[in-house]
């Protein structure tokens, strides 16, 4: 087995892990309430929060004997860094088309 | 949160000399990638960088042709993964080109990157995750940014 920490990508795929980011961009929640949620297990629910908690999306805060679960940004940041990746990507490339295009028209 | 990339260009150029750039690999290389492209519905082709080239993924890009309308639209997949393999992705390109009076306006799309369109088209989710998110940081005084 990979103790390999997910990527944001891989983080989100599963539902269960997007329902749970969903239960807690409504409120803060602890792991109880919401494995309460769900069909499968406390552990099971808290293995997909601990693999959310690695890929950066959530805050485990200890209060009591309750762990409490808040949204974090780096898992969403890495998300959106990847469409950054890209979207300057094109519009270097498309920058090059341009200037070729333009060079070519110039000769003609 | 952006789910896709959406980019607008314009050329001086007819449709079909645009075409051209986007389908003939010769001229792909050019301003894009090396490639062993064909316009051909379900060919799997690739898109490498140059050694040099200093990217944050991988040399090689994995493409299938999943659309074509000469002169019009073309669409293909695009996969793959970061330098470390940490990192990867699955993601669709589509091209279409307008016709204008004097040239032609070349429209790009990049989207599907699956599991985050996923995300968004059946959950509805990136709205409220993203105002949750504002609500958060405005309280927050310490984010950690360390990458």
């Amino acid at each position: 087995m990979s103790t390999q920490p997910l990527n944001a990508f891989q983080a989100i795929a599963d539902p269960s892990r997007r329902q749970i980011l969903l239960m807690l961009s409504r409120d803060n929640m602890t792991i109880n309430s919401l494995a309460e949620n769900f069909d499968m297990s406390r552990p099971a629910v808290s293995k997909h929060v601990k693999m959310l908690y690695n890929a950066g999306f959530i805050s485990i805060t200890d209060i009591g004997r309750e762990r409490y679960c808040t949204l974090k940004q780096d898992g969403f940041s890495e998300l959106q860094d990847w469409i950054n990746f890209f979207a300057n990507f094109w519009k270097k490339k498309l920058q090059k088309l341009e200037d070729i295009l333009n060079n070519k028209s110039k000769k003609k | 949160m952006q789910k896709e990339i959406k980019q607008m260009w314009f050329f001086n150029q007819s449709p079909q000399e645009v075409w051209e750039y986007l389908t003939k690999p010769e001229l792909l290389e050019q301003w894009l990638m090396k490639t062993d492209f064909q316009p051909i519905v379900g060919h799997k082709f690739r898109f490498m960088t140059k050694p040099s080239h200093d990217c944050n993924y991988d040399k090689i890009i994995d493409c299938e042709v999943l659309e074509i309308e000469p002169f019009t639209k073309i669409s293909y997949s695009w996969k793959g993964h970061s330098n470390n393999g940490k990192y990867s992705f699955d993601s669709k390109v589509i091209w279409t080109l307008i016709p204008l009076e004097d040239g032609t306006e070349l429209q790009l799309v990049h989207n599907g990157f699956k599991v985050l369109e996923d995300f968004i088209s059946h959950d509805s989710g990136w709205a409220l995750i993203g105002s949750r998110l504002i609500e958060l940081l405005k309280t927050t005084t310490n984010v950690n940014t360390t990458p």
